[in-house]
């Protein structure tokens, strides 16, 4: 979607997922490459998240399969996972424990040896407030709490990150900071997969968007023509046009 | 990774009030069950040497009397107690101390209401026992219900998962966090347990290792059902709510129903109504008859007409024939009551499959020597000594009854015969050797942690599951 020459980070192919009776995920197929900004837009039950979580390992595909930086979850799980971060809309951390606790345990459950000190850069370096390093997380605001998530992913040095509804409760200046801190990341190299409802944020940040309706992929673009695109328009021209079907 | 999550649990235990809290609750009460029962013990152990070396000085003493007259006032023995009786004192108070031993009675303190069964009605009494059996398990409860579940609520489980954390690791990890919390509040009875080994007596290791290492294992099954729990439950409230049900069943109503499932399939007779059988079945028309006939045989073995020609006492001779036809009856009749309560206690045991607190209660009970079957052995004891005391009284009136003109009715024995009955004692065997009054117990505890271990596989399963709902 951005350029071919890039590796691609997160492969998704023919992918299909049902539940019962219900189909979730219908033969989908897309690529996030290396320092790429995909959106995954959609309205609820169109299959986003349950497409992340094949992606993440917690569901495995009834058909298709996912490939993250040549390791398919539904092999290695815990291989595949090591590979990207995954920023859920609410990030969950425990809120006994202060955002550099909270950092240091999901970055060495992940394995990732860092000083007290580097892991008080990495907070640092995502613009949360210093006062707030040593205070528990339950005092944070949702946007503190995003910030710690983006921390983990730069432990991780993780390949893919997966955010799900990220900005979503966020106010506008902190939705601002968020964002530059995604394109931040892109620019390191990381394949960032964004299910979102923010319209606007897809437009600002992404490099390729891709709309989602009751299971099906609907519409893609990238590169310039997101841009120029009245994104508002063709999201809601395709989710209607597949909902009156 | 286990270390880390070890340290991570217990920073947020140390945070959290509701851990810190109530583990001060529950070695408070520890505490001064602990305190409690040792006061009592020392004070009793002080007033069982006292009655015992008084007991055995007027039996010394009582001065010149007739052997027969001597029986009758009879001789009074102290059951001895274990150190362990400190941490559970089990049916001890419903079964007395002290045994009297006299001529042509078998007593037993079973013949109190309270113990014709061994219906176990405790609950109220504060004592370490309780607290580890019913209170701890609690305790677990409360601090661990949510302790899985919760994760999964907040989602900090999903993203552990995405952040490649192991499944297996990270429950092991949990597993001891909880029950290492559980063990740390019983380091004080081992501490109490080793200290008694070292400096005390009435204690022995291998009735202390029984002891610590099932409740060990006690505490470890409650930490397992409570994680295996908050794993499924979708929300901590359910687990909460599955466990404090499952705590409630195993702990406090299941024991009840199998107790009184117990007595319904083997019944006894109560205290009055065995009291008045046995005295309905020694003196018959038959004991006359037997005695007639024994008192036939002698004067034909002899070849005299009347038991004054016999070359001894005849009151000594039929005293002990009398002794030894009741203890036949005491022997069909106790015996038939000691196999029910027996059958009782073992139907009892069996459930402990259902109830992890049947079997600790159990095996806690036979390893401080304070529940049935250690009664019935010190009981056993003593009505093999009360044998031995009547022979020996018995034997003296007839050896010696016609040294005195007015042949035995008159004859007093004195401190010579006092002298050859032998001082009591007893002390319990090794438990290893009571198996069968704990082995059910000790099998379905072994049971219940084998099951939950591999119901472990399946917890794990479940979270590595996360996110497929």
């Amino acid at each position: 979607m951005k350029n071919d020459a890039q590796t691609n980070v997160i492969s998704v192919t023919h992918l299909s997922k049902h539940f019962a009776e219900y189909q979730a995920v219908n033969d989908i197929s897309f690529t996030v490459k290396q320092g790429e900004i995909l959106a995954l837009l959609g309205p609820n039950g169109a299959g986003k998240t349950t497409t992340i979580n094949c992606i993440l390992g917690f569901l495995k595909p009834d058909a298709g399969s996912v490939n993250i930086a040549g390791i398919n979850p539904a092999k290695d799980v815990v291989a595949a996972r090591k590979q990207l971060a995954y920023i859920p809309e609410q990030v969950a951390l425990y809120s006994k424990l202060s955002g550099l606790e909270n950092l240091t345990y999901m970055s060495k459950i992940a394995g990732v040896n860092k000083t007290t000190e580097q892991f008080r850069q990495l907070l640092n370096r995502v613009n949360l407030p210093e006062h707030a390093t040593d205070k528990p997380v339950g005092s944070y605001s949702k946007g503190m709490r995003q910030k710690v998530g983006i921390a983990i992913a730069l432990a991780k040095s993780a390949k893919a990150l997966i955010l799900d509804e990220p900005t979503s409760g966020l106010d506008p200046s902190a939705s601002h900071e968020f964002s530059e801190l995604i394109q931040k990341l892109a620019k390191e190299g990381v394949a960032i997969l964004m299910a979102t409802h923010d319209l606007y944020r897809a437009q600002e940040d992404a490099h390729a968007v891709a709309i989602m309706n009751q299971g099906q992929l609907v519409y893609s673009l990238d590169g310039d023509a997101i841009k120029e695109a009245q994104l508002e328009s063709l999201y809601l021209e395709h989710v209607r046009a597949v909902s009156t079907c | 990774m286990l270390i880390l999550i070890l340290k991570k649990e217990w920073l947020e235990s140390k945070r959290e009030g509701r851990t810190l809290w109530l583990s001060r609750i529950i070695l408070l009460l520890l505490a001064c069950a602990l305190l409690s029962s040792w006061h009592s013990y020392q004070q009793l152990q002080i007033q069982k040497t006292q009655v015992a070396k008084s007991e055995r000085e007027r039996w010394l003493n009582q001065g010149e009397k007739g052997p027969h007259a001597a029986a009758h006032y009879g001789v009074y023995i102290i059951k001895p107690d274990t150190g362990l009786s400190v941490l559970d004192p089990g049916l001890t108070d419903y079964q007395g101390a002290v045994l009297r031993l006299e001529a042509h009675k078998k007593n037993d303190t079973l013949f109190r209401n309270i113990q014709d069964s061994i219906q176990m009605q405790r609950f109220g009494d504060l004592n370490s026992a309780f607290i580890f059996q019913t209170l701890l398990p609690l305790l677990i409860i409360l601090l661990g219900f949510n302790s899985i579940a919760a994760e999964r609520e907040s989602g900090t489980l999903k993203q552990l998962l995405a952040n490649g954390l192991n499944p297996k690791t990270f429950y092991m990890a949990k597993v001891f966090a909880l029950s290492g919390l559980a063990l740390l509040l019983f380091v004080p009875v081992v501490l109490y347990i080793v200290y008694w080994l070292l400096f005390g007596d009435n204690i022995t290791a291998d009735r202390s290792a029984l002891f610590i290492v099932s409740y060990i294992g006690y505490l470890f099954i409650w930490a397992l059902m409570t994680l295996i729990v908050s794993s499924y439950a979708q929300t901590a409230r359910s687990a909460l709510i599955s466990l404090l049900v499952i705590w409630a069943l195993g702990c406090l109503l299941l024991p009840k129903f199998a107790i009184d499932n117990a007595e319904k399939q083997y019944p006894t007779l109560s205290s009055q109504m065995f009291q008045s059988k046995l005295e309905s079945e020694i003196y018959t028309p038959e004991r006359q008859q037997a005695i007639a006939k024994f008192k036939q045989d002698t004067l034909d073995k002899y070849g005299v007409d009347n038991v004054d020609q016999l070359p001894f006492a005849w009151s000594g001779a039929q005293l002990q024939f009398g002794e030894k036809f009741s203890d036949k009856v005491f022997d069909r009749l106790f015996g038939q009551r000691q196999m029910q309560l027996e059958a009782q206690s073992l139907h009892y045991q069996s459930a402990a499959i259902f109830s992890p607190f049947i079997a600790i209660q159990t095996i806690s009970m036979a390893a401080a020597a304070t529940d049935f079957a250690h009664h019935q052995l010190f009981s056993n004891a003593g009505e093999i000594h009360r044998r031995s005391i009547q022979a020996t009284l018995n034997g003296d009136l007839k050896d010696n009854g016609l040294t005195t003109r007015n042949r035995s009715k008159n004859y007093q024995g004195d401190h010579h015969l006092w002298g050859k009955i032998p001082k009591f004692s007893y002390k319990y065997p090794p438990i290893g050797q009571l198996t069968s009054n704990y082995g059910r117990a000790v099998i379905c505890l072994i049971l219940w942690l084998v099951g939950l271990i591999s119901l472990s596989y399946f917890a794990i399963r479940r979270i590595k599951n996360e996110g497929q709902q």
